[in-house]
Order: C-alpha cells, then sequence, then structure tokens
C-alpha cells in the first residue's frame, strides 16, 4: 500500500466517523431514536395483552367475566378460582400423570439422543455422512402420516390406554433435532482431551459419561427444557392413546374440563385458571433457564 | 389403579435395558468380525437411532403406504382396494378441497406475516436499544405458553363480546360494520386462526432472527459506512443477506409447522366445518370415523404438500440465500 491510498483512507475513516458524531446528536437521530422505543413499546402492549387478560380473568367472579367494558383489575381478587378449577376434576392425578410420563419420556430421550450424537460427531464409520442425513431428513415426515402404524403396532401389544406408548419409544431417539443440536456441541470439543483419556487408559463408556457429558452441559440443559415443554404440552399423543379419565395428562384434561364448561354457561374464569396452571411451570423454567430456551431454539439456524 | 404405572415402569426399563445391552452386543458382534475399533463403537453409539428410525419411522412409512391403498378398519384386516382412495379423495370428497383450501390458506398469511413482522422486530430490538433482554423476553413470552393455554385463551378473548372485538370497535364504527362472530362465522375462522396463530409464532421468530442479527460482523457495518451507504441502503444490502440463511431457516420450519397444526383446533373449537386443518381432519377419519386406509392416503398427500413446499423453497435458495465462504466477493 502506498503513502498516498494509506492517507486516503484515513482521511475517509476520519471522515465517517466525524459525520457519525455529528449524526447522533441531530434532532432527527432523537426521532428514529423515539420512534424505535415506541414501536417497541407497542409491539410489547399487542404482545402482553392476551397475557394479562389471561391472568386478569383467572381472578376474576363470574358476574365480572362480560362486564363492558372491560375490568383490568379483579375486585376482589378471587383466588378461589384456582382452588375451584382444581377440584373440578381429578386435577391432582391428572399432575401425577404428567409428571409420570414427561419425566421418563424426558430421561430416555436426553440420554438417547446424546449417546447417539457422541457417535456421529466423533466417531468415523462407513455410511456415516449418508446416515446423518437421513437422520435429518426424517425431521420433514409428518407425524400424522406414521400415527396409523404406530398405533396399529401398539395395539397388536396391547398398550393402548396405558402410558407406554408416550414413554418407552422415547429410547428410539424421538427428537432427530436434538441429536443434530448436541452433536454441533460434541464437535467443538478438542478431539486432545479424549486422546489423553485414552492414554490414562479411560474406555468409551467413562469418556462419555465422566469427561464428554459435563463438558456438553449447556447444550444438554437445552434440549432438557425443549424435552419437557414438548412431553409436558404432548397433547396429540395423549389424545389417541389414552382412553380413560385417570390416565389422562393435565393438558387432555384441560381439554375435557373446557369441552364439559361449556355444556354449561361458561366459566372462563375457570378455565383461564386451569390455562395458567398448565402454563407455569413452563414459565418458571423458562425464567429460571431462559438462556437455554433461546441457545436450543436459534443452535439450528445459526449454521443452516 | 398402581399397575398402570407399574406396568409402563416395566415396559420402559425391560427396552432400555434391552437397548444398552443391545449396543454392547453389536460393537462385541463388529469386532468379532473384524471391523476396525473406531467404527464398532460408531455403529454400537447410533443403534438406538437406527432401530428407532426401523421400527418407528421407515416401518411406519411403508406401512402407510400399503394401507392408503387398503380399505382398514382397525377391527378387521386391511382389503387391497388400489387407488381408489386417492380417487375418491379428488373426485368425491368435497370436504379434503375445503380442508386442503384452509389449512394452505392458513400457511399462506401465517407464514409471511410472522416472517415480515418479526424481521421487524428483530431489526427494531438491534438498534442498540436498551434492556434488549428484557424485551426479548417479553416477545418470546407467548411462544413459550402451551399451544393448549393459548388456544383457550384466544377462544375466549375472540368471543363475540370478547376482548378482540372491544379493541376493534372503534374501527367497526368507522365502517359501519357488525362485530364479527369469529368462532361461528365460517368467513372469520380463517382470519382468527391467523391472529392466534401469529401472536405465537411470532415471538420465536424474533428470537431466532435477532440472534442472527447479532451474529453480523460488525466490521461489515463499518465498510459500508465508510462506502458512504445510508440506514435503508446498508439494511437491503448488508443486513439482508448477511441474514438470508437465517430466514431460510425461519421460513422451512414455519412451513413445516403451519401445515400440521393440530392442537390449537382442538381447543378452539370453532363450530364452522370450514375451519378444519389437515391433520384434524385425518385424525377424524382415521380414530373417529375408523377409515384408517383413507386416512393413510391423506396423510400421504400432506407428505407431498411438505415436500413440495420444502422443495420448491430450497429451489429457489440459491437466487436468494447467501451463505458466507461459499463465493467469494
Amino acid at each position: 500500500m502506498t503513502t498516498h491510498e494509506a492517507t486516503t483512507t484515513t482521511a475517509t475513516l476520519e471522515r465517517g466517523r466525524a459525520a457519525g458524531r455529528a449524526r447522533r446528536g441531530a434532532p432527527d437521530e432523537i426521532a428514529i431514536r423515539t420512534l424505535v422505543y415506541a414501536l417497541i413499546l407497542l409491539g410489547v402492549a399487542i404482545v402482553m395483552v392476551p397475557f394479562v387478560w389471561m391472568l386478569s380473568t383467572s381472578l376474576k367472579s363470574q358476574s365480572e367475566l362480560f362486564v363492558y367494558p372491560p375490568q383490568w383489575i379483579p375486585t376482589p381478587v378471587q383466588w378461589s378460582n384456582y382452588k375451584d378449577a382444581w377440584q373440578a376434576l381429578p386435577f391432582n392425578r391428572f399432575l401425577v400423570n404428567t409428571l409420570f410420563m414427561t419425566l421418563l419420556a424426558m430421561f430416555a430421550e436426553i440420554f438417547t439422543a446424546s449417546i447417539v450424537a457422541y457417535g456421529f460427531a466423533r466417531f468415523r464409520f462407513p455410511l456415516r455422512n449418508t446416515l446423518f442425513v437421513i437422520l435429518l431428513s426424517t425431521m420433514m415426515l409428518p407425524g400424522i402420516l406414521t400415527l396409523i402404524p404406530k398405533f396399529v403396532m401398539w395395539r397388536s401389544v396391547d398398550r393402548i390406554d396405558t402410558f407406554s406408548p408416550l414413554t418407552v419409544g422415547a429410547w428410539f431417539v424421538w427428537g432427530p433435532s436434538f441429536v443434530f443440536l448436541l452433536r454441533q456441541f460434541f464437535m467443538t470439543i478438542p478431539r486432545e482431551i479424549e486422546e489423553a483419556a485414552v492414554v490414562d487408559g479411560a474406555n468409551t463408556v467413562q469418556i462419555y459419561w465422566q469427561i464428554m457429558l459435563p463438558l456438553v452441559r449447556p447444550a444438554l440443559l437445552a434440549i432438557g427444557v425443549l424435552s419437557f415443554q414438548a412431553n409436558w404440552n404432548n397433547f396429540e399423543g395423549a389424545l389417541i392413546y389414552l382412553n380413560t379419565l385417570e390416565k389422562y395428562p393435565l393438558v387432555l384434561g384441560l381439554q375435557f374440563f373446557g369441552d364439559s364448561l361449556s355444556r354449561e354457561a361458561p366459566k372462563w374464569n375457570l378455565m383461564m385458571a386451569m390455562s395458567t396452571v398448565m402454563a407455569a411451570p413452563i414459565l418458571l423454567l423458562f425464567f429460571l433457564a431462559q438462556r437455554y430456551f433461546i441457545e436450543g431454539l436459534t443452535v439450528g439456524s445459526v449454521k443452516g | 389403579m398402581f399397575s398402570w404405572y407399574a406396568l409402563t415402569l416395566t415396559d420402559y426399563v425391560v427396552v432400555g435395558g434391552a437397548i444398552i445391552a443391545s449396543m454392547f452386543l453389536l460393537h462385541r458382534v463388529l469386532r468379532w468380525l473384524h471391523v476396525g475399533r473406531e467404527a464398532a463403537t460408531g455403529y454400537a453409539l447410533i443403534l438406538p437411532w437406527i432401530i428407532g428410525f426401523l421400527v418407528w419411522n421407515l416401518g411406519p412409512f411403508i406401512a402407510s403406504l400399503y394401507l392408503s391403498f387398503t380399505e382398514y378398519t382397525i377391527l378387521s384386516p386391511p382389503t387391497w382396494i388400489g387407488v381408489d382412495n386417492y380417487v375418491e379423495m379428488f373426485t368425491d370428497d368435497r370436504r379434503f378441497w375445503t380442508v386442503l383450501r384452509f389449512t394452505l390458506g392458513y400457511s399462506l398469511f401465517n407464514v409471511p406475516l410472522g416472517l415480515i413482522g418479526a424481521l421487524l422486530t428483530a431489526t427494531l430490538l438491534n438498534q442498540n436499544v436498551k434492556g434488549v433482554g428484557l424485551w426479548r423476553t417479553l416477545f418470546y413470552l407467548p411462544a413459550v405458553l402451551p399451544a393448549a393455554s393459548t388456544a383457550l385463551l384466544w377462544r375466549w378473548m375472540l368471543g363475540t363480546d370478547g376482548l378482540i372485538n372491544f379493541f376493534l370497535q372503534p374501527f367497526y364504527t368507522l365502517f359501519n360494520l357488525d362485530k364479527p362472530a369469529w368462532l361461528t362465522d365460517p368467513q372469520m375462522v380463517l382470519p382468527a386462526y391467523i391472529m392466534m396463530g401469529l401472536w405465537g409464532v411470532f415471538g420465536a421468530n424474533t428470537v431466532i432472527l435477532l440472534a442472527g442479527l447479532k451474529n453480523i460482523p460488525r466490521d461489515l457495518y463499518d465498510a459500508a459506512k465508510i462506502d458512504g451507504a445510508g440506514r435503508i441502503s446498508t439494511y437491503f444490502n448488508v443486513t439482508i443477506p448477511m441474514l438470508s440463511s437465517t430466514l431460510f431457516y425461519v421460513l422451512i420450519i414455519g412451513i413445516i409447522g403451519s401445515l400440521q397444526t393440530f392442537t390449537q383446533a382442538f381447543f378452539i373449537k370453532h363450530t364452522s366445518r370450514a375451519g378444519t386443518f389437515m391433520n384434524v381432519y385425518i385424525y377424524q377419519e382415521a380414530f373417529e370415523r375408523n377409515h384408517m386406509g383413507y386416512a393413510a392416503a391423506l396423510g400421504w398427500i400432506m407428505l407431498i404438500i411438505i415436500l413440495l413446499f420444502t422443495l420448491l423453497v430450497f429451489r429457489s435458495s440459491p437466487a436468494w440465500v447467501y451463505y458466507e465462504g461459499e463465493r467469494a466477493r
């Protein structure tokens, strides 16, 4: 680079900076920033209003439901809605069922996804890439397509109206996206760590369990929250496989509750209370582990 | 009563144990066959997926293709009827066309609107605003809520005397319109679902796109500034191309997801038959009317539609998706 060119570049840079400084204080800059904040606040309002309405309705008395114009703060706050709604159906049992299925499915799902991801990330074997592409392409398969044969299979082993179809299948890697996510993480870990362990005489199981898993903890937590969310909300599976009221998970109980209420005068306050209860653990988890939600959501997009 | 839990717990332990045992067994067998140590371990580790793929994907996939050419009520074995299911679908089943039109219409609005809205929001949040974390959390909140809760909430708000009509009242008065019956009028079912769908999908897209925006190297903007590019031209010549691979991802996920809408429909309980999604229709045919063969055929049409759309987006991608490092600038 000649001196002349260098000076020109520096000069341009200086001019750019000066212009930037000048622009920052300018009235149109202030106007733009005000507009940006105004639009963000407007967006937040649109997004939050239904949510606030759900909470507000859940604490109202029956007579306040259809007051016009809408009343945002219930007077008095009727906490008993939650108790009444919870006792209208065997919701205690629904909760136990949901926890039972969610925990079993979650453990098997995370366990197998991490093993398979480790295999794909770290070991060379013939057809590895082909198999991985097949794994990714199963994500596009609509669930409803394979549903009928699966139903027939569970029926042939006499497992309809049991929790098994909603839990045992998780041993066979339910979420290809979880494998993808974990594989991305395993690939970022330097190979030297494993090589050192091999020199020390560790076997594959030890390396996986004691070295690799702790290193991908953030990714495990990310798929953990996603898996919890998916199993907690699993409506389609529960709807198809479970028939007895006592075996319902919360989500199916909520649907039954909605149906039974709409036959009489709709008690929207109770329904919104149960909607809130259904959402509460997910929201709690979201506020505690927001990082991992976002990690799980965005990892697929970053490197296509 | 507790025997239900015991039964599933037994199934769970037996299957889990069998999976782990078969992994070790496969490793032994492969080593005995003189397969290299690394390859043997690799195959053993991915075995759960291989079994899962064969039993839960490939097998049912082929079985549903077969079933789509049969008449099958689950109580008696399937009888082969050739392409009759497909012929019936296209020529005889009025409902099929209504359902298809509704499902496609929903996706056609929901996906682009959800993408554009999220892009605008993400762009706003990327303007060095204070408290990005808080705003992001608030925007993301609806997407985190269970679909069941969301749909019940919207059913409540979309009532004729509900919150939505309250907010839109000035608009109705201005144009001298009646309050729409979102949940009973066949004309209003599509807008009602689109509104609800957007509320959910928009926040998740915003978070993904914001992550994409934060990933764009700063020096590209500095370079654009030096070149004297204005805000607008920087946005369209730097930001959008650099974000295109993320937009592509969001688009694909959005199409696949919105075509398969299911849970919401069960909680909204729209009274009109005009508002039935394809997946709900398949469910009704299979499990309420016991037309398993016909439902399998519908499932195959659904797969073909999803593949067509995905292929379309993939095929168009070289024209608008820019991958860094793919070509020299």
